[in-house]
């Protein structure tokens, strides 16, 4: 006898809470280090990006798969006297845009309660079908 | 499904276990940021399976339900394996159990009333 999982689309709108959770820290990374000129080996820091991967074949939910370092260039702003100044008198920036950044959290959030919203939902069912036991 | 003939045991013994499973989902939810803690479940249902796959008949109190750690989540960098989002879905799932087994075992227990009420 095989046991049924009756359950699968909570573990797979959990899955999905913690995708975004995991999105969620990353993205408040980026914006931390958004004026980071030295990330400990005297570049800038990268911007990171979440690489979302479906768990099994088909029906398992989401896992982060990856952390993607965002390779396009980064800012370079006018700031003499700035320890890390070039010649010319340019820092160079990380490559994070607050702007993206902040859409990218609006997104994150919408998703991670989209989850929350499915698994209410389905609990709900649920709870229906039990009241036919009543 | 002959092997079980009293469906009152087989449900209270599913109840215990879900009692048993809250407490290990509370454990682990006060556990959230211990360094070094990994969760614990409950294995209840893959005993009970293997007992009734099992030739010869299944005695109930003999299931015993089992604490242990799935180690199947990924670590933190502080050798935690925990997070409230998992521990949040367990609890969703303990409960709607829990309230299946109530429902059924309030069920059983209105029969038997129908029984001897008849006149």
């Amino acid at each position: 006898m095989e046991i049924d999982n009756t359950f699968g689309p909570i573990d797979i709108a959990i899955s999905g809470m913690r995708a975004q959770g995991e999105n969620i820290k990353l993205i408040s990374s980026n914006v931390s280090n958004v004026q980071t000129t030295d990330n400990g080996n005297g570049q800038p820091y990268r911007r990171l990006e979440a690489l979302f991967k479906t768990d099994g074949d088909g029906m398992g939910g989401v896992i982060l798969d990856e952390l993607a370092v965002d390779m396009s260039d980064f800012h370079r702003i006018l700031k003499p006297g700035h320890p890390n100044a070039d010649e010319q008198g340019y820092v160079t920036m990380p490559n994070v845009n607050l702007p993206t950044e902040m859409i990218n959290l609006n997104i994150a959030t919408r998703v991670y309660q989209a989850n929350v919203a499915v698994l209410k939902r389905y609990q709900r069912m649920v709870e229906t079908a039990l009241e036919l036991l009543r | 499904m002959s092997k079980i003939s009293n469906i009152i045991d087989l449900l209270e013994a599913g109840i215990k276990a879900e009692g048993l499973r809250q407490k290990a989902i509370a454990n682990n939810v006060a556990n959230l940021e211990t360094p070094g803690y990994r969760r614990i479940d409950v294995k209840f249902e893959e005993l009970l399976a293997k007992a009734l796959n099992s030739s010869g008949s299944v005695d109930l109190s003999k299931i015993e339900a089992q604490i242990y750690q799935p180690k199947q989540t990924p670590v933190k960098s502080n050798g935690n394996d925990t997070n409230l989002e998992t521990e949040v879905g367990e609890m969703v799932k303990n409960s709607l159990r829990h309230k299946t087994y109530i429902r059924l075992l309030y069920k059983k227990y209105k029969k038997m009333e129908l029984a001897m009420n008849v006149k």
